[in-house]
């Protein structure tokens, strides 16, 4: 189930992210491949500007930010493709540009003002959500913002579903220090998930000593 | 699996629920998890957490995520400008880019507004913290907040745009609206005054449904009359979701 969930979240490999290359002769570059290549990045915007946007938001990026990130990121996209570079895992590309823009704005606004940009909504739950519901969201929410940084982009980058390769690359780190992170991150989760039944230690003791 | 004990590790539950191990050990592991319960509770709690985890983050994030439309313009102006470099030849050369150009002065419009209307979802505090008269229960509740409604002064309006850096307002775009409403004992001060706009999801609206439904709260003895000023001076946003048991404006 595990499996299922995050693949329901996830974006497969397919077509859309491993774009056809485009004729690279002088003839081709005019006015039609542009027209093409503009498509491509619309089509893509549609896809991945959610994705993209709710992981900036985690990232602690406020929405007007991350709505120019956004757009930066395409724009560059739009070069990118434009220039004939890579059309492999798209989706990675997108993720690691953002991420280092978000990384550029955050240090910029640092530098500015000595403090670091804050997401502002609190998740708020509907009336219809069960108080139970919403006391486990609330724990969620206070485990997810007191992990390392790095353990938070993980878990973004992985409900938006990257691989972990993928999450390696677009935060410059090892393939072993994402399933560190990831271990880490839902022992916590998952002990926040089970308070009230037991820690998760506490059963995982007790299935194991019988 | 832990050395001395026949059981798999979390690393192990995560790593093939990902599918990030390699096949043989994965079999190993999708074996060991079909003749072992415990560790097949495990894997169930962990599967939980991770549902529980992508709902939370589905639904704090996207409740934040702005319509699509307006971005998705100011990308494709601005990248018809791009690809007007290799545009056809003729008078369509000169056509495309002046279109783009256009357009995207449009888009720029239209994001500089929608973020000037986000920046007055609440007031600035160093200009309108919110300012009140001494005044009664019995005297507030004498009328309603609609017949205690009345047009803010010309002069005063122009001073809170002022104060705002907003020359170029659109008549029915904002409502100066008093950060406590008379009708809680606010007064007609530029410190009680601010631009409110009507174009976001929190606008001027829900705020005079807030007004009105405090007004009625206090008036019913059922919220003090300190605790309603404070509350629509200093979060008016999250007192609405408060009384109004909701994360959205209805």
């Amino acid at each position: 189930m595990v499996q299922r969930i995050f693949n329901m979240a996830s974006a497969p490999q397919d077509s859309a992210l491993q774009l056809p290359a485009l004729p690279r002769t002088e003839t081709a570059v005019n006015g039609s491949r542009a027209s093409r290549i503009e498509e491509d990045v619309v089509a893509l915007f549609d896809r991945f500007r959610s994705p993209l946007f709710r992981y900036l938001l985690a990232f602690r990026v406020g929405a007007p930010d991350a709505e120019e990130i956004v757009q930066e990121v395409f724009l560059a996209l739009f070069r990118h493709l434009r220039e004939g570079k890579s059309r492999v895992n798209l989706q990675g590309w997108i993720f690691r540009v953002g991420h280092n823009l978000a990384l550029k704005r955050r240090l910029r606004a640092q530098r500015e003002t000595a403090a670091p940009a804050e997401a502002s909504a609190d998740w708020s739950p509907g009336p219809e959500t069960q108080a139970a519901e919403q006391q486990r969201y609330r724990r969620l929410q206070a485990v997810f913002r007191a992990l390392p940084e790095q353990d938070q982009c993980c878990l973004s980058l992985r409900a938006e579903g990257l691989r972990y390769r993928e999450i390696a690359d677009v935060l410059g780190v090892s393939l072993g220090t994402v399933a560190n992170s990831m271990e880490r991150s839902l022992a916590r989760l998952n002990r926040a998930d089970r308070c009230g039944e037991g820690s998760w230690e506490t059963s995982r003791r007790t299935y194991v000593a019988k | 699996m832990l050395p001395n004990d026949p059981h798999l590790t979390d690393r192990d539950l995560i790593l093939a629920a990902d599918g990030e191990l390699a096949p043989r050990r994965e079999a190993a592991v999708r074996a060991h998890l079909e003749t072992c319960w415990p560790c097949r509770v495990r894997e169930a709690e962990l599967q939980s957490t991770i549902a529980e985890y992508v709902r939370w983050h589905r639904g704090n994030l996207g409740a934040q995520l702005p319509p699509a439309a307006g971005p998705r313009a100011l990308l494709k102006a601005q990248l018809e400008a791009r690809a007007a470099s290799a545009a056809p030849a003729g008078w369509l050369r000169a056509l495309v880019p002046m279109t783009a150009a256009l357009l995207i002065l449009s888009a720029g419009v239209w994001v500089a507004q929608t973020r000037r209307s986000n920046d007055l979802l609440v007031p600035k505090n160093s200009v309108t913290p919110g300012e009140t008269r001494a005044v009664t229960i019995s005297n507030l509740c004498r009328e309603s907040v609609s017949e205690g409604a009345r047009a803010v002064p010309v002069s005063l309006r122009k001073k809170v745009f002022e104060e705002y850096g907003i020359t170029d307002a659109r008549p029915n775009a904002y409502e100066v609206d008093y950060l406590i409403t008379p009708e809680l004992g606010g007064v007609d001060s530029i410190r009680n005054l601010w631009p409110q706009p009507y174009s976001t999801v929190w606008n001027a609206h829900v705020k005079d449904m807030l007004e009105e439904r405090l007004h009625a709260l206090v008036c019913s003895g059922q919220v003090d009359l300190a605790t309603a000023q404070r509350e629509i001076a200093t979060d008016w946003i999250g007192a609405y979701k408060k009384y109004f048991h909701t994360a959205r404006p209805l």
